[in-house]
């Protein structure tokens, strides 16, 4: 079996498991947390039916996939706002506008276009376009607004679709598909991991005002786990026991902080309050928090290492 | 892709007649409403629209019969009307028109606060509304609570873009008191209700 197959075995086997588990918790102590992990189960289902998909059939339908995910995360992330204005409506427009250009670039691997269209061109783009309207009341707040909600929705989900269009390396068959699975799969084990570390030993909160189930033990508990895990996938990558160590390290670290941050973003706009959801508006933020930050950062690890 | 979800879609099935009532943000807010219809029922339910707006040239006239089956209603206030366009009308008097819309059994589709206001504040209600409920009492009136769509299709805005909204379609009800006011403030609360279940769920 080739490693991307192996790959997809597991990630069934996994999703089985944790379909049959998160089930049987919710038969056995139903809350909301459970539900929440359920909700979070079935969209994972979606996830791997994309990735198999495409790394089984073309890798097209990938990035048509991911800059959909993008859409749908900047139109929630822009309804939700309570920052931006009404007469930011166009703007708007043209924030998403940027999605199918971020992804063309990612498509043909032209990286140096990649990595400065959203930090660099929209965000000069969008103030000039704010500008334009004439309306200064607040607009320093939409300005700043604005090219944040492109970063976290287009520009860090994009770098998933781009390891797709990462040269071939020597001794490295497995590919872009690989670093891929590798990292989605990790960012959302390193979210159960510490769900489950932490409801199982969970004392301490590290920040109870942005997320109350958040705990130490579950932190370092899932921690060590994603790293362990990191340690045994290391097949679908070019690294060495050592890098795989640190990259599973990594992938934990700034799954949690990608997760707090669109948390306190959440709190802010008044969607999320101790813990619950408001029906409707659970959206796919929720599902997608971990990877905004873990996405770039695992990227520029394997670029600044291997590329 | 415009992120419009319809919520209780299934509360439109138990009625034959009906006159669902809405806040009213925006165009989308009509279009919308018609999509969750079933078919048989789509082809016998009227928006009813102001003829100062919808009346204002004979081709938005013929526009809104050919998809929507627009009720143009001319109200008191509105003194400027094509001429042209009034032909198409059956008369100035709006209430015999809906009315002989509902005696042949067809459904409407109200916006009792009269225009699209700003978005997400409900505004007061037009009398309209109270008075057709009060001589039809039999016909259950369902309340519509719509968010959002003012985002994607503003007053004044010439293509839309994409917000998420939301269209909660509540139970059909009969009406309670027989004063027209009073009929027109139990309409306004339920819709009110409606956003108030949402938020507190």
């Amino acid at each position: 079996m080739s490693p991307v197959l192996q790959m997809v075995v597991v990630i069934l086997g996994v999703l089985v498991f944790a379909t049959v588990l998160f089930w049987i918790w919710n038969k056995i102590q139903p809350s909301a947390q459970v539900s929440e992990m359920m909700l979070r189960t079935k969209s994972w289902w979606v996830m791997a039916t994309i990735f198999v998909s495409a790394a089984l059939v073309h890798p097209l339908i990938s990035f048509a996939a991911f800059a959909f995910l993008s859409f749908v995360a900047l139109r929630e992330l822009a309804s939700i706002s309570k920052n931006a204005r009404t007469v930011d409506r166009n703007v708007i427009f043209w924030a998403y506008l940027a999605i199918p250009v971020q992804y063309y670039f990612a498509y043909v691997g032209w990286h140096d276009a990649f990595i400065i269209f959203i930090p660099v061109f929209m965000f000069t783009l969008i103030p000039f376009l704010l500008v334009i309207q004439g309306h200064t009341q607040d607009i320093a707040r939409s300005m700043s607004v604005i090219p944040t909600h492109l970063m976290l929705t287009v520009f860090s989900i994009s770098h998933l679709a781009y390891l797709l269009s990462l040269p071939e390396l020597k001794g490295f068959e497995v590919g872009g598909r690989g670093l891929l699975l590798f990292v989605v799969f990790l960012t959302e084990m390193n979210d159960v991991f510490q769900f489950t570390w932490g409801k199982l030993t969970g004392r301490h909160k590290i920040i109870e005002k942005v997320s109350p189930n958040k705990t130490w033990e579950g932190f370092i508990g899932g921690l060590l786990s994603t790293v362990a895990a990191a340690y045994f996938l290391r097949f679908l990558t070019p690294f060495s026991p050592i890098i795989a160590l640190l990259c599973g390290l990594l992938i934990a670290c700034s799954g949690f902080v990608g997760d707090i941050i669109v948390s306190a973003i959440k709190r802010d706009f008044g969607i999320k309050d101790t813990g619950t959801v408001i029906k409707g508006h659970g959206g796919i933020l929720d599902r997608i928090d971990s990877l905004v930050i873990s996405a770039p950062f695992f990227f520029y690890f394997v670029y600044l290492l291997y590329y | 892709m415009l992120g419009i979800k319809i919520y209780g879609k299934q509360n439109l099935k138990f009625q034959e007649q009906f006159i669902i009532v809405a806040n009213h943000n925006s165009h989308l807010d009509t279009i919308a409403l018609m999509s969750s219809l079933p078919h048989h029922l789509l082809i016998k339910t009227h928006p009813v629209a102001t003829a100062q707006y919808f009346g204002r040239k004979k081709w938005l006239v013929w526009l809104s019969n050919l998809f929507v089956n627009t009720v143009l209603i001319q109200r008191k206030e509105d003194v400027e009307i094509d001429p042209e366009a009034l032909q198409h009308m059956d008369s100035s008097k709006a209430l015999a028109l809906l009315e002989k819309k509902l005696a042949n059994g067809h459904s409407l589709i109200f916006f009792p606060e009269g225009t699209r206001g700003e978005p997400e504040k409900l505004h007061d209600f037009r009398k309209g509304i109270g008075v057709l409920l009060q001589r039809y009492p039999q016909i259950h009136y369902i309340p519509v609570f719509i968010r959002g769509t003012g985002k994607i299709l503003p007053k004044g805005a010439l293509f839309p873009i994409p917000f998420e909204a939301s269209v909660r379609i509540g139970k059909p009800q009969l009406k309670n008191s027989n004063l027209v006011e009073e009929i027109v403030s139990e309409v306004r609360n339920s819709i009110l209700l409606i956003e108030l279940m949402n938020n507190y769920k």
